[in-house]
This record gives structure tokens, C-alpha cells and sequence, in this order.
């Protein structure tokens, strides 16, 4: 497991004034699983990704991430399992303006202490897979929302995580860009074998993962598979139109 | 949505037969896999379209045994019927929804919890819009954009149907609280007779 949540609680604030944002939730997700969290606004599902991303600490209850418990972590370790561990996608890309693509996606490395050519010729090799060799020097603002989510996703992968975590991928890209980004965080599980969990609330983009974990008041509600044995290969079904 | 007139339109294009029908007609509808028509029924409908006359049979030569090939035409009649089809708009019967059925009777038996149903329901329609990408990442929009629009009106009613059940799932405990809807019941019998007194 990659993934793996047992009990997880979060309460924010203290006496009558507390929120309980996560009620002892359990989830797992494997290497090379793509699943999609859904929910209201307020359902928990930010500060699922932060616990798991280790941005925050849990109320109680445990997180492990490839197989570290992370309250046992300190933060210069848990900072260090963050940097190597998992790579973020957020909406709004993120990316430093003042750089090239290349320099975007080398970022991570370099923060980790490689040495600078060997960082560049990683990051290029990342962006050539994500399908962008035609836009390596070009720097954020000389590229398509989908360019540069994929500039985002390279970045995500340089360090060979474990696990990318998406927060609304899709959220700023029109519906051409946004089949084109999932398809690629598909892609990312299903060929590369990550481990992707993407928060969305768009069912069109989810329906790309293998699982749907449905969230709400804090606690799982519901979950759907959508492939058949999780590895990342579609059933083919028929479907009838049912509407004609 | 009888298969008739699609039929109809099929042989207005040129005569063919019967076997070429049933595969021209899966073709058309974006193939076997999105509508597997047996072809019984592609059979009878013909047979029908030739009782109400708006298709003839024809003897276009013979075929390799010396036996007659029969192809299918349409006559006037049937080509007056298919342009009044073309200029008629489509109904679709939005509001006889089995699901707002069995939502309904959940709430007023006792036999199933109404937001068992619910999930029920959006975990089919996320499997359905599962296989439709999938299916859809398959299909060239260079070569087979129709394909793909066919694909994406399956992908928006989907889209619909699984906003319409968010919608109830946030009120569904308003409507629990709300009387069932129950008819009118008026008296029957014949009405008593008015004495003057």
C-alpha cells in the first residue's frame, strides 16, 4: 500500500467551537491506483490531502505513506518524505513565472540537493514524456493551461514519488485540456505506476480513475470501482444510450 | 425510438437488402456496441414498412446460385412519411423517470432507504461515464468525430442525471418531511338526492 489511513481524525479548535473536519476515516490506495475523491464543499477532502500529504498532523489515528508512519516523523523528515515521497498537482499550476519549463520541473531536485546539470537533464526527460519537447525553454506565460499543468505533472514526477496528489487539476482548463491532463494522470498510474489521488468534483474527470471515494461531513459515504481488478485496465462494457 | 424511420432513410439513400440493413443500420448508430439491434426485429420492422406500403421488394438480379436477389425500396408513401419525420421534432419523455419512481416509493414503504437508492443509482452512472471515456479515447475525431458526439450526448444526460441526484441527495430530508403525494379521492356512488324540505 501507498496509502494507507486508519482512524484518521482531524478537529479544528477547541470546546464549542470545534470542527471535526475528518471522523475516523480508513483509506488505502496502491501503487498504481487512480482514485478520485468527490464531495462537497466542507466534506473534508482539503485536509484529507494535507494529512496525507503530511502538511498538518492529525487529532488522532494514523498515516502511512509508503510505509512511514508520519506522526512518528519529525518535520525536517517529514518535509524530507514530502519533497521525495509525493509530488503535488494543484488548479492553478503553480509554476514560477520566472522560469523555463525546464527550470520548473528541475526545481524539486535541485531543492534536494542534485547538482544542476543532472537535475536538467532529468527534468527534460520528464517533459519529453508528458509530451512537451517542443516547449522546453518556453517559460509559463508563453504556454496553454494544458502546457503548463503538464509542466506541473513533469515537475510532480522528477523525483520518482511514490504518490502524486491532485487538488482540482482540472479546475482552470477548458474540457479539451482538462480530458488531456486526466488522461495523462491516468496514464501516470496506469503505465508509470504511481499511486494518483485527485480531488475533483467534475464526474467527467473522475470517471477516468479506477475508484471514487465519495466524502461527506468528514467521513467516507460512499465508494464506487469503475475497472475491474484496479490495475488500470478498462473493462470494455457495453453501454446502452438510454436516452434514445 | 422505433427503428422504422432510420430505416426509412437508409433505403431513401439507395435500395439495399435486408442483411446490409441491419449492419448499415448498427454503422449509422455508432456500432454494435452502442446499439446491438437484433436483427429479428430489423426483419419484422420491414416487414411492417412493406404491409403499411412504404417499402416495396424488388428483384435485383441473381445471386451466385441463380435464385433471385431481393433488395428493399421505398416508395413514395414512405419517402412522404420520412421528410414528415425530418421536419417533426423528437419527444423525449423526460418526466417518466424510474429512478424519481423508486425515490418516491422508498419514502413511502419501508422496503428500501431512499438514499440506498440514490447511491445505488450514481454508482451505475459513474461506471456507465467510466466506459463511455473509455470508449471514447478510442475513437479518432479526425475519422469518426460523429462517433464522438454521439459518445459526448451519452456523457452530458449522464452528467445531468448525476447533478439531478446531488441535488436530491442535499434535500432528501425535506422531502421525507413533506406529506406523500396522494390523490384526490372523490366520492363515488350516485350522488344523493336533494329534498326540498
Amino acid at each position: 500500500m501507498i496509502i494507507q489511513t486508519e482512524n484518521l481524525t482531524k478537529i479544528y479548535g477547541r470546546g464549542e467551537t470545534a470542527v471535526t473536519a475528518l471522523h475516523h476515516l480508513n483509506l488505502s490506495v496502491d501503487a498504481g491506483e487512480f482514485v478520485a475523491i468527490m464531495g462537497p464543499s466542507g466534506c473534508g477532502k482539503s485536509t484529507l490531502l494535507h494529512l496525507i500529504g503530511g502538511l498538518d498532523r492529525a487529532t488522532e489515528g494514523r498515516v502511512w505513506l509508503d510505509g512511514h508512519e508520519l506522526s512518528k516523523l519529525d518535520d525536517t523528515r517529514l518535509t524530507e518524505m514530502r519533497r521525495r515521497k509525493i509530488g503535488f498537482v494543484f488548479q492553478f499550476f503553480n509554476l514560477i513565472p520566472v522560469l523555463t519549463a525546464i527550470e520548473n520541473a528541475a526545481l524539486p531536485l535541485i531543492l534536494d540537493g542534485v547538482k544542476q546539470a543532472e537535475a536538467r537533464a532529468t527534468a527534460i526527460e520528464w517533459l519529453k514524456r508528458v509530451g512537451l519537447a517542443g516547449q522546453l525553454t518556453q517559460r509559463p506565460d508563453q504556454l496553454s493551461g494544458g502546457q503548463q499543468q503538464r509542466v506541473a505533472i513533469a515537475r510532480a514526477l522528477v523525483t520518482e514519488p511514490a504518490l502524486i496528489m491532485a487538488d482540482e487539476p482540472t479546475g482552470n482548463l477548458d474540457s479539451r485540456a482538462a480530458d488531456e491532463i486526466v488522461g495523462l494522470l491516468r496514464h501516470v498510474s496506469a503505465e508509470w505506476r504511481r499511486a494518483v489521488l485527485m480531488v475533483t468534483h467534475d464526474p467527467r474527470i473522475a470517471a477516468y480513475a479506477d475508484r471514487i471515494v465519495f466524502l461527506k461531513d468528514g467521513t467516507i459515504i460512499d465508494e464506487t470501482r469503475l475497472t475491474g481488478d484496479g490495475t488500470g485496465e478498462a473493462e470494455r462494457v457495453r453501454v446502452k444510450v438510454a436516452t434514445l | 425510438m422505433s427503428v422504422r424511420f432510420a430505416l426509412l432513410g437508409l433505403l431513401a439513400q439507395r435500395p439495399r437488402h435486408g442483411y446490409e440493413l441491419h449492419a448499415a443500420f448498427e454503422a449509422v448508430m455508432g456500432g454494435e456496441v452502442n446499439w446491438d439491434v437484433k436483427p429479428a426485429q430489423i426483419y419484422s420492422t420491414l416487414a411492417r414498412l412493406q404491409e403499411s406500403g412504404h417499402i416495396v421488394e424488388e428483384i435485383d438480379g441473381t445471386d451466385g446460385e441463380g435464385a433471385d436477389r431481393r433488395v428493399y425500396a421505398i416508395t413514395e408513401k414512405g419517402q412522404t412519411d420520412l421528410v414528415a419525420w425530418f421536419n417533426t421534432p423528437v419527444t423525449r419523455e423526460h418526466q417518466r423517470d424510474e429512478v424519481f419512481a423508486k425515490l418516491m416509493l422508498a419514502i413511502a414503504t419501508d422496503v428500501a432507504k431512499p438514499r440506498h437508492v440514490l447511491q445505488i443509482q450514481r454508482a451505475r452512472l459513474y461506471q456507465d461515464l467510466h466506459a463511455l471515456t473509455v470508449q471514447r479515447s478510442k475513437v479518432d475525431p479526425q475519422k469518426d468525430l460523429a462517433h464522438i458526439l454521439l459518445l459526448d450526448s451519452a456523457v452530458m444526460h449522464i452528467e445531468a442525471d448525476l447533478r439531478w441526484l446531488d441535488m436530491v441527495d442535499a434535500r432528501l430530508d425535506e422531502i421525507k418531511r413533506q406529506p406523500l403525494p396522494e390523490p384526490e379521492m372523490r366520492p363515488r356512488g350516485r350522488p344523493k338526492k336533494i329534498v326540498d324540505s
